[in-house]
């Protein structure tokens, strides 16, 4: 039966996309009405798929040979429960899009490669063979381009594609080298025997292999020094930003790392080089977001930071922290996202600055997104609030100091931005159109079960530890009931040192006008924030020099048959002489 | 039993193509209108259908342990997995182009020509690829070349076609002056010219050593090596689309093929030939991506990029020659394979597009970047065959190039050799930096505002269709199932390493 589940997880939502491509776009309400009951569906097979996520079982569809490996799925808690968050994410993905999408053209593109992009994730997370992961790794990068520049009409849309494709494309190179050295001293592509065996490697093959999945990782999670492409994929419709950029693909490199935890954590340097990649990415983000004045760009940047901080839990050692913070951001971030989606289609601008005093028209909206403020913040009794705590407390028992003291700065940079992104879009004086309504039906049937899922999610940490502990072999991770985390978290002293950085936090925005002359002393740094400390320019200058090495090389094609027939000579000549070299030496 | 010697493979495109010839330039006198070329490029396909009948049942047949051979006067031939896999290669190909290049060359004088001179390079491409000695591999390299020199300079009346078949021939012909010298060498040091014989005498000698330099030279003009690959470019652009599908999925290829022949035989006298293909593979990656990022004419773009691609499997190749890893040449087979049959689907989707925007108005301009804007609202077959074609040349799953090209870094990684990881590294940016230039055209396709050119294009025949629809099916099965192909690269793998493993 888990067969049965695991693969129709898979299968299900891509024959949805060829479906849904088939039918054709003129069609347009059997094409939307079949992408919401294939994506639907993904979503009750992997809900029923948790009774079946007790580890230690693994089945083989079949042989690819000795190059590609046994393709094999493991339906175990770390990759059921991303199975689940996928799923039903693009289910409320592809509803909201009904209201949000309406009326644009080449609808069946959209929807196919939003099915295509679940089905792939579902197989990302659940497979077991390293030749796979990396098969629908780069097949989310694939659908993650296709849809950023999905209006191939905007210049800036399909930068932002290419970009992405290239950058997440070169941490997956990572990905590569390590799967490859892996299979080349282990013989198998298989993750549990890699777990099992990986002391057997060389030193070496083995730091290689834990930096490289390092790479992939932060590449695919915009994290230091990757994160540039996140930014510029706002360009995508926003409920993608919520599916891909928030809830999903993102989550990818946190899963890689925490799926090869067991086997790194004994490289020399590694779990360092993790928490300081994760705590300078979360500190780092969270000055661009307080800067930005683009209201999905400050959720990207906030992505991203959120993303720091799973990283550096598990860096630090807190599997479960890191998971049950993945977990409740994906429900409040994909929250935020489609939040703001509703004000985008309403207002029609993404600039903060031309929004403002929007609550009194669309009250709806303004709740749940203060829901998910609230979460993001970490303020009790939402999700975010104990996830954070939980990473918190994990890195100050498993990290440096200094390391914890920033996660500290960057949980009041976090209210800070937050609290602003809030007062600027629904509070204060108006400064651009008034929408003539609220949140749409669809919309609105998205973004209530995020809403609640933002307020309950937290309950779920029992019965997650519990899922985590019995299906991975491999991992520490200790059974946490709910009610010994609840007590744990607000009983622990570092609690009430981050409330008290957070409640600072939300005063610096409150008291804005009497902190003037603080936040000017800051404007140097937040020029650079706004220029991303230099990342925008280093990414243009390795576009441009590879654009000169191209040009430069055209002169050699002469278009004079003499030039060409001297190439030929001089190769003969060349050849001769490394031939005569060879033999002599 | 075989009830047809797999020898009828070769010779019925090759007896065939006077026959085309004959019977579409009486039907060209005697009916007038597209009765007569229609005529000849029938009888084309159902020639090509039929040898591949023979090569269906020849690949049934094969064994490993006993490979067929025949024998003729000079004629000397043998069906190892080598020859299974090109040959196949080329009759699949050549059949789709005859259907193709129907309406795409209709209204053109001398299309009996093309048709017969198309039936000829199938023909002796698969007689190329069984040859069992130089003497053999040289006779049908030269007709192969040949038949792509005429048909190169198809549009003899543009100057710039011309231009580039007087280029072709020219480079060509030097490169086959260089192999002749390289085979008289080899007679002159061994005495014998059958390639296995001369694989057990051989040993290190002046002369075989520069016999080996003048191999790679000579047959790497063909094969399109770095530097010896100007022809190219302009080759590939001029040349009508179906016989650009051709030069760039089967004969550069066959280039390729007939170096390795030659070296295999060669092995014994040196064990730099894989480390010299390491370096061409390698250059030919940099310099096929960097000059593909700055084309907009299409088929340059494309013509570019097979520079690339032929590094990928040098540098599969090279790997298996100085490592002797069965991946390695498995994979640079499965992508000798998947690159032919994606770059086809690339040139003929691109072909198509081009008769529909150009060629269909009477107006012989290259397809530009900039004219495929939006091309996917009124064509949306050729459009949605490119992009496949195009994302599987750049290596993204689930098509046919993410496969081959995995198979060739396993291989890479397997040598434990840091220079070896480093290449495979420098392989995997290379096809990264290739999105940067195919990806860009699958956006520029989707968009909803058309280029003038695609809002005046006439509608697409509907039999250019069947071969892309069979094309793409094939780069998307194959990605998805890539031990669908193990029936044949394993044996072309296999066919190598028996020339490596008792060499050096």
């Amino acid at each position: 039966m888990a067969v049965v589940l695991t693969l129709m997880t898979i299968a299900l939502p891509w024959v949805g996309a060829l479906a849904v491509w088939l039918i054709g776009d003129a069609r347009s309400r059997l094409q939307s009405a079949l992408a919401v009951a294939f994506s639907a569906a993904a979503g009750l097979v992997s809900l029923a798929l948790i009774p079946y996520a007790t580890g230690g079982y693994e089945f083989s569809v079949f042989d690819a040979g000795e190059a590609f490996g046994r393709f094999t799925f493991a339906p175990d808690g770390l990759g059921v429960y991303l199975a689940v968050i996928a799923t039903i994410i693009g289910c409320l993905a592809v509803v909201f899009s009904l209201d949000y999408m309406k009326g644009e053209h080449q609808l069946g593109r959209y929807y196919a490669f939003v099915l295509f992009f679940v089905g792939a994730m579902a197989g990302l997370v659940l497979a077991s063979n390293l030749f796979l992961v990396f098969l629908f790794w780069e097949i989310t990068a694939l659908c993650s381009y296709a849809l950023i520049s999905f209006h191939n009409d905007d210049p800036k849309a399909v930068a932002g594609g290419i970009k992405a494709l290239i950058i997440t494309g070169l941490g997956g190179i990572g990905l590569l080298v390590g799967a490859l050295l892996a299979y080349s001293y282990l013989g198998t592509f298989n993750i549990s025997l890699f777990l099992q065996n990986a002391g057997q490697m060389p030193a070496g093959a083995l730091a290689t292999v834990a930096f490289g999945f390092l790479a992939a990782a932060a590449a695919k999670s915009a994290q230091f020094p990757f994160q540039t492409w996140l930014p510029d994929a706002m360009e995508a419709p926003t409920p993608v930003s919520a599916l891909i950029h928030a809830a999903t693909m993102v989550n990818a490199g946190v899963y890689l790392l925490a799926r090869f935890y067991p086997a790194f954590a004994a490289v020399p340097a590694w779990r360092i080089t993790v928490i300081s990649i994760g705590v300078i990415t979360a500190l780092m983000a969270a000055s661009m977001a307080v800067v930005s004045n683009d209201l999905k760009r400050v959720l990207a940047y906030s992505t991203v930071s959120q993303l720091g901080y799973m990283v550096y839990a598990i860096g630090a050692g807190g599997i479960f922290a890191s998971q049950f913070h993945l977990l409740n951001h994906s429900a409040f971030k994909a929250l935020l996202f489609l939040g703001a989606g509703a004000v985008i289609h309403a207002t029609g601008t993404r600039d903060l600055r031309l929004m403002g005093g929007l609550g009194r028209a669309m009250p709806v909206t303004r709740a749940v997104f203060i829901i998910g403020s609230l979460a993001l913040v970490g303020i009790p009794v939402l999700n975010g609030f104990w996830s954070k705590e939980l990473v918190l407390e994990a890195g100050f028992l498993g990290g440096p100091l200094w390391a914890y003291l920033l996660a500290i700065l960057t949980a009041g940079l976090t209210a800070l931005y937050t609290y602003r992104c809030l007062y600027l879009v629904f509070y204060g004086p108006s400064h651009g159109k008034i929408p003539p309504h609220d949140a749409g039906y669809a919309m609105r049937a998205a973004l209530y079960p995020l809403a609640i899922a933002a307020l309950v999610t937290w309950l779920l940490a029992g019965p997650f530890s519990r899922m985590l502990a019995a299906s991975l072999p491999f991992h520490e991770v200790d059974l946490l009931p709910t009610w010994e985390m609840a007590v744990e978290v607000l009983s622990a002293p570092q609690t009430f040192l981050a409330l008290a950085v957070i409640a600072l936090g939300l005063a610096a925005w409150r008291w804005r006008e009497r902190l003037s002359p603080v936040a000017n002393a800051f404007h140097g740094l937040a020029q650079a924030a706004s220029n991303s400390y230099g990342f925008e320019w280093l990414n243009r200058q390795v576009v441009t020099l590879t654009q000169e090495a191209g040009e430069a090389l055209r002169s050699t094609q002469t278009g004079q048959l003499n030039w060409n027939v001297v190439a030929i000579a001089g190769a003969l000549v060349l050849v001769l002489a490394i031939v005569i070299l060879g033999s002599v030496l | 039993m075989n009830f047809v010697n797999f020898t009828w493979m070769i010779l019925l495109p090759l007896a065939g193509a006077p026959l085309i010839y004959l019977l579409g330039r009486i039907g060209i006198l005697r009916w007038p209108g597209t009765l007569g070329p229609g005529l000849a490029r029938w009888v084309c396909a159902a020639i090509l259908l039929a040898a591949g009948v023979v090569f269906v049942q020849s690949a049934l047949t094969f064994n490993q342990t006993s490979i067929q051979t025949f024998t003729l006067g000079a004629v000397n031939l043998r069906l190892d997995g080598l020859a299974l896999l090109i040959s196949g290669l080329a009759l699949v190909l050549g059949f789709l182009v005859a259907i193709f290049s129907g309406p795409y060359l209709a209204g053109e004088d001398d299309q009996e020509k093309y048709y017969a001179l198309l039936a000829l390079l199938v023909g002796s491409i698969s007689g190329l690829a069984c040859a069992a000695d130089l003497f053999n591999l040289w006779v049908w390299f030269e007709a192969m070349a040949l038949s792509t020199y005429v048909l190169v300079a198809f549009y003899e009346a543009r100057p710039e076609s011309l231009e580039a078949g007087v280029k072709y021939l020219v480079q060509s012909a030097v490169g086959s002056a260089l192999v002749v010298f390289a085979i008289a060498a080899v007679f002159a040091a061994t005495g014998v010219l059958d390639l296995e014989r001369i694989h057990t005498v051989a040993r290190s000698s002046p002369l075989l050593l520069g016999a080996g330099a003048l191999f790679m030279v000579g047959f790497g003009v063909k094969a399109a090596l770095v530097p010896l690959h100007t022809w190219l470019p302009d080759a590939h652009s001029q040349a009508p689309s179906g016989i650009s599908a051709l030069l760039s999925g089967v004969v550069i290829e066959a280039g390729l093929i007939a170096m390795l022949r030659a070296l295999g035989a060669l092995m014994g006298v040196s064990l730099i030939w894989g480390p010299l293909l390491l370096v061409f593979g390698a250059a030919n990656m940099l310099f096929g991506n960097l000059m593909a990022l700055r084309q907009n004419q299409v088929k340059r773009l494309l013509a570019y990029s097979s520079l690339a691609h032929v590094g990928y499997m040098l540098l599969g190749l090279g790997v298996s020659m100085t490592f002797g890893l069965a991946n390695g040449a498995e994979g640079a087979f499965f992508h000798l394979l998947n690159h032919g049959l994606m770059k086809a689907l690339a040139f003929l989707s691109a072909g198509a597009l081009l008769y529909a925007l150009y060629i269909a108005h009477d107006e012989h301009r290259p397809l530009t970047v900039e004219d495929l804007a939006g091309a996917a609202r009124r064509y949306p077959l050729p459009t949605f065959a490119l992009s496949v074609a195009v994302l599987g040349l750049g290596g993204l799953p689930p098509l046919a190039g993410f496969m081959s090209k995995w198979q060739i870094f396993v291989a890479g990684f397997q040598t434990h050799d840091i220079r070896i990881y480093a290449l495979v590294i420098f392989a995997a940016l290379n096809s990264l930096l290739s999105l940067g230039y195919y990806a860009p055209i699958v956006n520029r396709m989707y968009r909803h505002k058309a280029s003038p050119r695609v809002l005046e294009g006439d509608p697409l025949p509907a039999i250019m269709a069947i071969p892309l629809v069979l094309l793409a099916l094939a780069v998307i099965v194959l990605g998805i199932l890539p031990n669908l192909a193990t029936w044949l690269t394993a044996p072309a793998a296999g066919s190598l390493l028996a020339v490596l493993g008792g060499g050096g």
